[in-house]
């Protein structure tokens, strides 16, 4: 039997930080019927915990992927701890469990940040000009890899010119989101957070910082298309799965080096 | 170290499957009760058409005054929210809202529903039973803590048990405590009466931990002349400000950082008010 986990944030005090990945759940369960028998979803602040969902699963065949979008400290240090991983592949109790990396540095990403781009723009008039993408990183002085996700999906956006621009912008490190929102020399502007949840930033801080009124915010030089959080797009259930499929040759891979 | 169980001796011996085990285990428990099982709040009974699951205060109530759900994922929308609408960040605690009945085909279908109302409820149950379970003491469970949870470590022993008693008992959280302070020291809190074995300090509990931690130092150094601390200081005034405009409102759950959470009163009420009524013994948070 095969299994995909899916492991999330989760919060003490609110219900957004968990939706998403029950969310995925639901959709690869939906579309992807027969590739998996189990889809668990774990966090680290809700049950059940990484702690305790191996106990849970049935399968003997296990992939864990993620919903977190930079490698860090989440990735690297309390997952694999707290779901007693040793590597990219574990074998223990007659059960091989896969990890996959995290979402966002993932080569599918600008593909989701791309479609979240197009449904906000959706039905909505832009002013004649340019038209730059901005993605919102939270960002942190204390992981460079934090900050290094967002700059790697606005570069692989870049390449394929879609848009006239494409900046990055953070909550905690430079460059601050409302100078890069004020500065980019474009009539529209489409911003769209590179989190895996809404929650206190991108419903309350974020909209407050920048003076946003909704989706769309008309000022005298612009118009600012506020995005939802990249994470809560539905197209982030392909990219799990994508992510899962993508362990399953390490093995193969883990073999050839050895030999 | 964890304890190895059986199942994880592993080897080239053909697994077993634990999980699979405590799903048939758990099914064949509820079908030997005519009237159900009692699980948490929930009462589980086996019907001609598979499974039926209820809260216990709602037994006898006809589907009419019920909402009927039968889908078994449907139960982490149930487990969600308190009747109040609260968010439920921990699903042992005494807080599931009522009003519902959920139907499900099999066994299958019970182990996921059983598994949102209760998460790895039944597993644990099951290990529980045989005799099987891993314990993972407070101390063990300290160390391995990273991050802003770093500190618990330093946390006194009797932090941790007032901590329990605080965060744990059937007030305030319905699974059965089974992990002490460490191989040594029980932990003295009352473990519960409920079928849901506690195998191991919850994340709650460790968020709980870190801020009687801070508690704990600031005791140290910050006493003022009557021996209180500035956090009792600040809620005794919170409490107070809160009464007299009629009505307390209570801080979320697990949000305990704010003076009016009710695990940081139940901690006040065994930490604080012997400092204020010394003459008389300390009670216990569920008294009164």
């Amino acid at each position: 039997m095969k299994a995909l986990i899916i492991v999330g944030h989760g919060s003490h005090l609110n219900e957004d930080s968990s939706l998403p990945v029950y969310e995925h759940a639901a959709l690869v369960r939906d579309h992807y019927t027969g590739e998996f028998d189990e889809v668990v979803e774990c966090f680290w602040k809700e049950e059940p915990s990484m702690r305790h969902v191996l106990d849970m699963v049935e399968s003997e065949n296990i992939t864990v992927v993620p919903a977190f979008i930079s490698e860090g400290y989440f990735t690297q240090q309390v997952i694999p701890r707290e779901l007693g991983l040793d590597g990219p592949v574990t074998h223990r109790d007659g059960r091989t469990i896969r990890y996959a990396g995290p979402l966002g540095t993932f080569e599918g990403m600008p593909d989701v940040i791309l479609e979240r781009a197009d449904d906000l723009l959706k039905g909505k008039g832009t002013r004649p000009g340019r038209t730059a993408l901005v993605l919102l990183g939270h960002g942190t002085d204390l992981n460079k890899n934090s900050g290094g996700v967002v700059y790697l999906n606005a570069e692989r956006i870049r390449e394929r010119g879609v848009y006239d621009l494409v900046e990055v912008g953070f909550l905690d490190q430079d460059p601050p989101i409302a100078e890069v929102v004020e500065g980019v020399e474009a009539e529209n502007v489409v911003l769209i957070p590179v989190f895996i949840a809404e929650g206190w930033h991108t419903r309350e801080t974020i909209p407050e910082d920048l003076g946003l009124t909704g989706e769309v915010t008309e000022r005298a030089d612009k118009t600012i298309f506020y995005g939802a959080p990249v994470g809560t797009h539905p197209s982030v259930a392909d990219l799990i799965v994508s992510r899962a499929r993508e362990t399953e040759g390490r093995e193969a891979e883990l073999a050839r080096d050895v030999s | 170290m964890r304890a190895t169980s059986p199942e994880r001796s592993g080897g080239e011996a053909p697994r077993r499957n634990t999980a699979a085990e405590a799903r048939a285990a758990f099914a064949a428990w509820v079908g030997e009760a005519p009237e159900g099982r009692s699980f948490g709040q929930v009462i589980v009974r086996q019907t001609p058409e598979g499974y039926e699951l209820r809260h216990a205060a709602n037994v006898g109530v006809p589907d009419e005054e019920l909402v009927v759900h039968g889908d078994p994922r449907e139960a982490r929308e149930i487990a969600k929210l308190t009747e109040e609408g609260e968010y439920r960040p921990l699903k042992s605690s005494p807080n599931l809202r009522r009003g519902w009945v959920l139907r499900v085909e099999d066994e299958r279908g019970l182990y996921v529903a059983m598994n949102y109302l209760y998460p790895s409820g039944v597993v644990h149950w099951h290990l529980y039973r045989n005799g099987e379970l891993e314990i993972t003491n407070y101390r063990e469970n300290a160390a391995r803590q990273s991050g802003i949870y770093k500190r618990v470590q330093r946390l006194s022993d009797e932090g941790v048990q007032n901590a329990a008693r605080a965060c744990c008992e059937d007030a305030v959280c319905l699974k059965k405590t089974l992990w002490d302070v460490d191989e040594n020291t029980p932990r003295l809190s009352e473990p519960g009466e409920g079928e849901i074995p506690c195998p191991e300090p919850c994340s709650i509990f460790v968020s709980f931990a870190r801020r009687v931690r801070l508690f704990e130092r600031e005791n140290k150094r910050d006493l003022d002349a009557i021996g209180l601390s500035p956090s009792e200081k600040e809620d005794l005034s919170a409490l107070v400000d809160a009464a007299a405009t009629g009505s307390v409102e209570f801080a979320r759950e697990a949000e305990f950082e704010e003076p009016l959470n009710e695990r940081r009163m139940r901690y006040r009420k065994l930490t604080l008010v012997p400092k204020l009524r010394p003459d008389e013994d300390a009670a216990t948070p569920d008294e009164g």
